[in-house]
């Protein structure tokens, strides 16, 4: 039940963002520098491969960004 | 233009016009380009003080544009292993001899000193491949499958995603779900729950392989709000089921006076434990939830790039991870970029550093490191430049610190004073090498 609950209130919370967000933004033709490599949400995928390998072989926590990662017996 | 004959005039704007009408080209411009495949590299070093885990790794991300919004994304990564590793048996004021994992050779820590099991070796090759593709004009989506090889552990996962655009997208909301299934075939076998640590060459207190799935469900929202910023919000969840146990790990069995480990006496003739260890068993379930926020702002030719994620899970941990770099233009062609990440954890609620002997077993104990009370701090610099033939390199460097506490309450007679967590100091030195073909 606990896990349907969050599960819910993400959902609503992410609906409620999204309405809200509908003022927000930039017209086509301003998109110079968000189109920049730099700007990119992940602006090096292989760095951020790398340190979520080793932040989850290393501490308890693992993904947020993504996918959870593993795939390793990491000691 | 003035003198030319007014036949050769019209019978040019005939050709063109029939060419106009008749023949145009087959296909848009954009398609006379070739698809093209984008290579990110990079050699990796990652060692930890102490002689424990040394890591160097090659990893290769290879991307097919199509042209058309269509990508095929194949990734490679090798990692060779070495070094030593806290095997979760608290110090002692005289050597202690524990049995190898394989069960075939033992080894002695001197007293005084904090119990690592040197064995570690290992090699681990792993792929991945995805896909991404447009749905119409405003959906998107994407199917990967990743799959990994150590001598001990196999992975193989699948994941999928749609997302669609909104608000001139500027707003998009996405959904990914990943499985996997991996294998441990621990070396010598998985030990069975809180199984005594035996005499070399006595594997009665080991079975075979074992397996864990695991399901990740994220949903998030990206939202341009300006020119110059960009953020997202993520929600995960993730559900692991199965042996979540670490096979290498054990506790040390103590008396409940002295917290001393109670000594052991190995069969005549036979080479064993001098102390009572027992086998670590973790919960085969573990719920994790996950909330994470990122901001990437431009400012003047800088770029700030900010994260922040909360987890909770049923284990009891809770953590918060900060994450901090600025891209600090140097002219055109290089940059540098400083980085800061904090991160501190909360222990699990089965987490303790040892077992008393003649009290019930607790459901389940580990005294993995990673499981305790510790913070953490990342802080590094990265060099990237520009090469003449417009490939990117660059170079950094970082350090890795945990700071921990064991809880006073975990502590026993003897220990108070003598046991401190196993802090870890380690380093980061990655090259990375991007082109294009």
């Amino acid at each position: 039940m606990n896990r349907i609950r969050i599960a819910t209130a993400g959902f609503t919370v992410l609906v409620a963002l999204a309405s809200g967000c509908s003022s927000m933004g930039v017209e086509p033709w301003e998109r110079d520098i968000l189109a920049r490599e730099e700007m990119q949400l992940t602006a090096d995928p292989v760095e951020a491969a790398i340190d979520d390998h080793i932040y989850f072989s290393k501490e308890a926590s693992s993904g947020g960004r993504g996918f959870g990662g593993g795939g390793c017996g990491c000691n | 233009m003035a003198d030319k004959d007014p036949k050769s005039v019209s019978a040019a704007l005939a050709a063109a016009t029939c060419s106009l009408l008749g023949s145009l080209p087959a296909a848009p411009v954009q398609a006379e380009e070739e698809p093209n495949w984008d290579f990110n590299t990079a050699l990796l070093y990652y060692g930890e003080d102490n002689d424990r885990v040394q890591d160097l790794s090659l990893n290769i991300l290879a991307r097919r544009d199509y042209l058309d919004d269509r990508f095929l994304t194949l990734g490679l990564t090798i990692d060779t292993l070495t070094g030593a590793t806290p095997n979760g048996a608290i110090r002692q004021n005289v050597p202690q001899t524990f049995t190898r994992p394989s069960g075939s050779s033992a080894y002695t820590v001197p007293a005084g000193e904090l119990p690592l099991d040197d064995t570690f070796k290992d090699t681990r090759a792993a792929i991945t491949v995805g896909w991404e593709q447009p749905l119409g004009r405003l959906w998107k989506t994407g199917i990967g499958f990743s799959g990994s090889r150590e001598y001990d552990y196999t992975h193989l996962g699948l994941s999928g995603s749609l997302s669609r655009d909104f608000n001139k997208r500027n707003t998009t909301v996405s959904a990914g779900l990943a499985v996997a299934h991996d294998i441990w075939d621990p070396v010598g076998g998985a030990p069975l729950p809180f199984a005594p640590m035996l005499d070399v060459g006595d594997t009665g207190n080991k079975t075979g392989s074992d397996t864990k799935n695991i399901v990740d469900a994220v949903v998030g929202i990206t939202q341009v709000v300006s020119r110059r910023l960009l953020v997202q919000l993520n929600y995960s969840l993730s559900n692991a089921s199965g042996y979540l146990t670490d096979p290498y790990k054990f506790l040390s069995l103590v008396d409940g006076a002295t917290g001393d480990t109670i000594p052991r006496v190995p069969a005549p003739g036979a080479e064993g434990p001098s102390h009572e260890f027992r086998f670590e068993n973790r919960p085969d379930e573990r719920t994790k939830h996950s909330l994470y926020g990122q901001a990437k702002y431009y400012m003047s030719g800088k770029v700030l790039d900010a994260s922040y994620r909360y987890m909770t899970d049923d284990w009891d941990i809770d953590s918060h991870t900060v994450d901090l770099r600025l891209r600090w233009p140097l002219g055109e062609y290089s940059y540098i970029e400083p980085h800061l990440r904090f991160y501190t954890q909360s222990e699990a609620g089965f987490y303790t550093i040892s077992l008393v002997d003649g009290v019930e077993l607790p459901a389940h104990a580990s005294a993995d490191y990673r499981l305790g009370n510790f913070d953490a701090i990342t802080a590094g610099l990265k060099y990237g430049w520009k090469t003449s033939s417009g490939s990117e390199m660059s170079l950094r460097a970082e350090i890795y610190q945990q700071n921990g506490t064991i809880p006073g309450e975990l502590l026993i007679g003897n220990q108070v004073g003598r046991e401190t967590y196993p802090d870890l100091d380690a380093i980061i030195v990655q090259l990375s090498y991007h082109f294009s073909r």
